[in-house]
C-alpha cells in the first residue's frame, strides 16, 4: 500500500514541505476554514520553523479569500493563541506548527472560539467544506492586522494564578531548554518574572532544531548535562510549539513527562484546589494512586488533547493532562501549556521546601514502554481482538482501541487514524513485567 | 476572466482567486527556476491578498521575493532591468473596476511577458508540475523601500527639469485613490509644482472608474475651474494611463495623450510604435515632428516587444499611455506627465494653444453583442466584405478609407465584437457604424 505523508484529518492538515505541503493546499484549507467559522477574526501564529512564512502567507491568503481578518500574530505558542483567542473574544485562529514532528513537517491546527480546538464533529464539517471547496469567496477582502505583544493575556493569567510571592522567596535555579521553538522568545523573561533565576539553552532561533523537539529524555540531555553543570535547582524543556513539559531533577536526572504531569498534578491539588482530575488512557497508574491519596476523582478519556479537555468540561475538571507532558489547568485555559506546568513545578518547590528529587521520590514508580509497529488498519484490527481474547480476565476498555488493566500491569493498543501502525504501552511497577508483556505483545503485533 | 500572455484579469472573486493566483505564481517561479523577483501591488482590497498567496508559492518553488508594497506598476518595471531581477508581478487591476483584478507578469528587462514566454508558464500553470524544494531551500521574502530618488533622477533627465521647476506649475491630480496616491508629495516637490490633488486614499474605493478618460474626469474639471490651474490629470489604478485636462477645464480624450507625448518628444526620437485603433492624430503629429509610426497589434505587450523589434525609441497606445525605452520597458503615466509639464513649460503655451493646431477627430468605441459560435463566421463574411479595400490584417480588420478609419476585433473575453471608428465628421462615423452593424447582424 503506498502511504501519503500528507494527512488531511480532524486534526487538521499535516505534510512535508517541499513534497506534499503546497501553498495551493493550505490556501484551500484556510479558505475552508475562514468560511466555516461564524464570525470573520482569525489568529494566526507560527513556531519557529523556517517553513512557516511559506505556511503564513497561504493561510493568511485563504482567509482573506473567504472574508476574514486575520491577525498575524507572529511567533507564539499555542497555548499562548489558544489564549489570546479566548481572552481577546476572536471568533477562530489557526496554529501552524508540527509541533514535536522534525523540522521538515509543518501543519495547521484548527482553533474555535474560546480557544478550543475544532471538536471531531465539527472537524467533519469543516473537512466537506473543504473537499467540496465550499468557499464563501469575496470580492472585498479585509486587511491584515498586527498584534503587539500576543503572550501577555497567557503570562497575565498565571501570574495572577500563582503564588509569587513564595516562588520569589524561594528564588529557585532553573535551566529552560525551548528548543529554539515558539517559546523562545518569551520563556526566559516569563520564569524570570516568576522569581526565577534563569538560564536558558537553545533560546535562539535558527534554522533546523537544534535537537528532536520531541522532549523525551533522550533528546534532553544537553539539558540534563546544563542543570548539573550550573548547579540548578530544576530544568524543563519544551517542544516547538510549546504544549508539552518534560523536567529535570537537581541530580540532572529527566523526570520523564508521565512523572512532569504527577508532580503538577500534585501540586495543583495540594495548592490549588481538590478537584476531580482527568487524564487520557495512556496515561501512568500513578496518577490514580494521586488521585486516591489527594481524595479526588479521576476519570480516562480517550487520546487526543479535545477529549481530555471536553471530559473535563464535562466533569467539571480543574486539572487534567495526558501523560506525553501535556499539563492542563483549565483556571488559565482548558489547553496543554507547558507554562503553566512550569509554574505550578516552581510553586511546589517553593512552598514544600524540597527538592525535585525528593518529590519524585514520594510517588510511587512505573515503568512504562512505549513503541510502535508497523500494521495496515484491517491487520491492526484482527490483532487487537486476538490480545483482547488471550488477555480475558483484565478490566477492559475500548473506548480508544484495547486497553487492559491487572493487578501488576496494563497495557493499551491502539491504532492510528492518519499512519499504519499500532501504538503500543505497557506499564508495570516492575520493569521485568513491563517488558514482558511489551515483547509478547508486540511479537502477536509482527506475527 | 481574460488570459492574456502577460497574465490574467478578471472579476474577483468568481473569475480570479487566490487559488489561480497561486498556481499561476508558482508555475511563474518554476518557470524562472531560481533568483529574485520583485513584486508590487495596487490599492484594491484583493490586491494584499493575491500578494500573499503569490509570495507563499514563490517561497516554494524556492524563488525569493523582494515586496515593493503599494507601487505603481511603471515604477517596479523601471527598477526590474536596473536591479537585474529574474523578472516581476505586479497586482494591479489598472483600468479595471474595483472589484477586478490582474495579475501582471513582468520579464528581467520589466516589459510585460512576450506571447511564448506566456504560453510556456500557462503550460505549467495547466500541467500543474510546479518546482517544489524543501524547507532549507524555500524563497525568502523581504519587504524593500522603492528607491524614489532613483527614480526621478532618471525621470527628470529626459526632460528640462530647470525649465518645469521654473514654470511653477499648478496642477490638479486625480490618482483614483489608486497606487501613485503615496508618491504624489514627492512627485510634486521633486518638479516644483503646486499640486491639488482630489482622491488620493488608497484605502479608500475608486471614486469613479479607474480609466483615465473625458467621461470621468468631471471632479478634475470643476477643480481645475475652481483653482485657475494650468492642467489637471486623471491616472488608472496602477499609474500607466493618464489622461488630461486643459487649463480651462475640459477634459481631453484619453486619445490625446500619446499624441501629445510624440509633440514633447519631437527632435528626441525617430520611430515610435502604436496600435491598430490608437487615433490618426498621432499620425499627424509624427509627419509633423518627421517621426515615423508603426501600427501593431492592442495591448502592451505587443507595443513593448515591438518596439524591441522595430528598434523604435518610444511606444504608446490610444488609451492614454507612452512607454520609452530608454527609460522603462512599460507604459507609464507619470512619463507622460513630466512630458507634456516639459512641452508646456518649453513652449511657454497654455495647453488649449499647444492643442488648437490638431486636426478634429471624433473616435466612437463600440460594443456589439454576437453569439460566440457566430463570432468567427462574422469576421469571415466581413472579410471578404471588405477584401477590395484593401484591409489591414494585424489585429482583426482595419479599413482606411479616405475621410475615416474603422477596425472591427472579436473580444476575447466576451461575447462581443469591438468596433472602433474614428474621423473628422461625426456623420461619417454614424454612417460607418450602420453599415457594419447591419453587415454583423444579417
Amino acid at each position: 500500500m503506498r502511504i501519503s505523508d500528507l494527512k488531511i484529518s480532524i486534526s487538521g492538515i499535516r505534510g512535508i514541505v517541499g513534497k506534499s505541503l503546497t501553498p495551493q493546499l493550505l490556501i484551500k484549507f484556510s479558505e475552508a476554514f475562514s468560511s466555516y467559522i461564524s464570525g470573520d477574526r482569525i489568529a494566526i501564529a507560527t513556531d519557529t520553523r523556517p517553513s512557516g512564512e511559506m505556511v503564513k502567507h497561504a493561510v493568511i491568503a485563504g482567509i482573506q479569500s473567504c472574508g476574514g481578518s486575520p491577525l498575524d500574530l507572529g511567533i507564539l505558542p499555542i497555548p499562548s493563541l489558544q489564549i489570546f483567542t479566548s481572552e481577546k473574544k476572536i471568533d477562530g485562529a489557526i496554529s501552524i506548527t508540527a509541533s514535536h514532528n522534525p523540522v521538515q513537517w509543518n501543519a495547521l491546527k484548527l482553533i474555535k472560539k474560546g480557544g478550543f480546538f475544532l471538536f471531531p464533529f465539527e472537524a467533519e464539517e469543516l473537512l466537506d467544506f473543504y473537499y467540496q471547496g465550499k468557499f464563501r469567496r469575496t470580492g472585498f477582502p479585509k486587511e491584515v492586522k498586527r498584534v503587539d505583544d500576543p503572550f501577555a493575556p497567557h503570562k497575565g493569567k498565571i501570574l495572577n494564578f500563582i503564588d509569587l510571592d513564595r516562588i520569589k522567596k524561594r528564588r529557585p535555579k532553573v535551566v529552560i531548554d525551548p528548543c529554539g521553538g515558539a517559546a523562545a522568545p518569551y520563556v526566559k523573561a516569563f520564569l524570570e518574572e516568576l522569581g526565577a533565576e534563569v538560564k536558558c539553552i537553545n533560546c535562539k532561533i535558527a534554522g533546523d532544531f537544534p535537537r528532536n523537539p520531541e522532549p523525551i529524555p533522550e533528546n534532553i540531555q544537553d539539558l540534563c548535562r546544563t542543570v548539573i553543570s550550573s548547579g540548578a535547582d530544576i530544568g524543563f524543556a519544551q517542544d516547538a510549539d510549546a504544549d508539552r513539559l518534560a523536567a529535570v531533577d537537581e541530580k540532572g536526572f529527566p523526570l520523564g513527562e508521565e512523572y512532569t504531569l504527577a508532580l503538577a498534578a500534585c501540586s495543583f491539588l495540594r495548592y490549588k484546589q481538590k478537584s476531580p482530575i482527568v487524564v487520557n488512557l495512556s496515561t501512568s497508574r500513578v496518577m490514580e494512586d494521586i488521585a486516591e491519596k489527594e481524595g479526588v476523582a479521576l476519570f480516562r478519556s480517550k487520546v487526543g488533547e479535545i477529549n481530555v479537555t471536553r471530559l473535563m468540561i464535562d466533569k467539571k475538571a480543574k486539572f487534567g493532562g495526558e501523560g506525553n507532558g501535556g499539563i492542563i489547568a483549565s483556571d488559565i485555559h482548558t489547553c496543554r501549556d507547558s507554562f503553566t506546568g512550569m509554574a505550578l513545578l516552581l510553586e511546589f518547590l517553593a512552598r514544600s521546601r524540597k527538592s525535585v528529587s525528593e518529590l519524585r521520590a514520594e510517588l510511587p514508580s512505573y515503568y512504562m514502554v512505549k513503541s510502535k509497529k508497523r500494521a495496515s488498519y484491517r491487520e491492526g484490527k484482527r490483532i487487537l481482538n486476538q490480545i483482547r481474547q488471550e488477555f480475558h480476565g483484565g478490566k477492559l476498555n475500548t473506548q480508544d482501541g484495547l486497553r487492559i488493566e491487572f493487578p501488576d500491569f496494563w497495557f493499551h493498543l491502539r491504532l492510528s487514524n492518519t499512519e499504519p501502525i499500532v501504538r503500543i504501552q505497557v506499564e508495570s511497577s516492575l520493569k521485568q513485567t513491563a517488558v514482558e508483556i511489551f515483547d509478547h505483545v508486540s511479537n502477536l503485533i509482527s506475527e | 476572466m481574460r488570459i492574456s500572455v502577460s497574465g490574467i484579469r478578471g472579476e474577483v472573486p468568481h473569475a480570479l482567486n487566490v487559488e489561480i493566483v497561486s498556481k499561476l505564481s508558482s508555475a511563474f517561479a518554476s518557470y524562472l527556476e531560481e533568483g529574485r523577483i520583485a513584486l508590487c501591488r495596487d490599492s484594491r482590497p484583493s490586491s494584499h491578498m493575491f500578494k500573499m498567496a503569490s509570495l507563499s508559492s514563490l517561497m516554494a518553488v524556492g524563488v525569493g521575493g523582494d515586496d515593493f508594497g503599494l507601487l505603481p506598476t511603471p515604477f517596479l518595471q523601471f527598477l526590474i532591468a536596473r536591479k537585474k531581477y529574474k523578472g516581476g508581478i505586479s497586482f494591479s487591476g489598472g483600468h479595471s473596476p474595483y472589484t477586478w483584478n490582474a495579475v501582471l507578469l513582468l520579464d528581467a528587462d520589466g516589459a510585460y511577458l512576450e506571447a511564448s514566454e506566456g504560453s510556456e508558464v500557462f503550460n505549467i500553470f495547466e500541467s500543474a508540475d510546479f518546482k517544489k524544494v524543501t524547507w532549507k531551500r524555500l524563497g525568502k521574502v523581504l519587504k524593500k523601500e522603492f528607491p524614489l530618488e532613483l527614480y526621478f533622477h532618471e525621470l527628470s533627465r529626459l526632460v528640462n527639469l530647470k525649465r518645469i521647476k521654473d514654470s511653477h506649475f499648478k496642477i490638479v491630480a486625480d490618482p483614483c485613490n489608486g497606487a501613485f496616491s503615496k508618491y504624489l508629495k514627492y512627485f510634486g516637490d521633486y518638479f516644483n509644482l503646486t499640486l491639488i490633488s482630489i482622491n488620493d486614499d488608497p484605502s479608500k474605493p475608486f471614486p469613479h472608474l479607474p480609466e483615465p478618460n473625458r467621461k470621468n474626469a468631471s471632479q478634475v474639471e470643476a477643480v481645475v475651474r475652481a483653482t485657475d490651474s494650468d492642467l489637471g490629470f486623471l491616472l488608472n489604478s496602477d499609474g500607466s494611463r493618464i489622461s488630461f485636462v486643459d487649463e480651462k477645464g475640459n477634459g481631453l480624450s484619453e486619445e490625446m495623450t500619446l499624441p501629445l507625448c510624440l509633440l514633447s518628444l519631437n527632435n528626441k526620437i525617430k520611430k515610435a510604435v502604436t496600435t491598430v485603433v490608437s487615433s490618426s492624430l498621432s499620425n499627424w503629429v509624427a509627419d509633423k515632428t518627421g517621426i515615423s509610426l508603426v501600427r501593431t497589434r492592442v495591448g502592451q505587450s505587443s507595443v513593448v516587444h515591438m518596439m524591441e523589434a522595430e528598434n523604435a525609441e518610444a511606444g504608446g497606445e490610444g488609451s492614454g499611455s507612452i512607454a520609452l525605452k530608454s527609460f522603462s520597458q512599460g507604459y507609464d503615466a507619470l512619463l507622460s506627465l513630466v512630458l507634456i509639464l516639459d512641452l508646456l513649460a518649453g513652449e511657454d503655451k497654455k495647453l488649449t494653444d499647444i492643442i488648437q493646431p490638431f486636426p478634429i477627430r471624433h473616435m466612437r468605441k463600440i460594443k456589439v453583442e454576437v453569439p460566440p459560435e457566430k463570432t468567427y463566421r462574422i469576421m469571415d463574411r466581413l472579410e471578404e466584405i471588405y477584401a477590395n479595400e484593401k484591409p489591414d490584417f494585424i489585429d482583426g480588420i482595419r479599413i482606411d478609407r479616405d475621410k475615416a478609419w474603422f477596425n472591427i476585433r472579436p473580444s476575447l473575453t466576451e461575447f462581443i465584437i469591438r468596433l472602433t471608428i474614428e474621423s473628422e465628421q461625426q456623420e461619417i462615423i454614424r454612417a460607418i457604424e450602420e453599415e457594419i452593424r447591419e453587415r454583423i447582424l444579417v
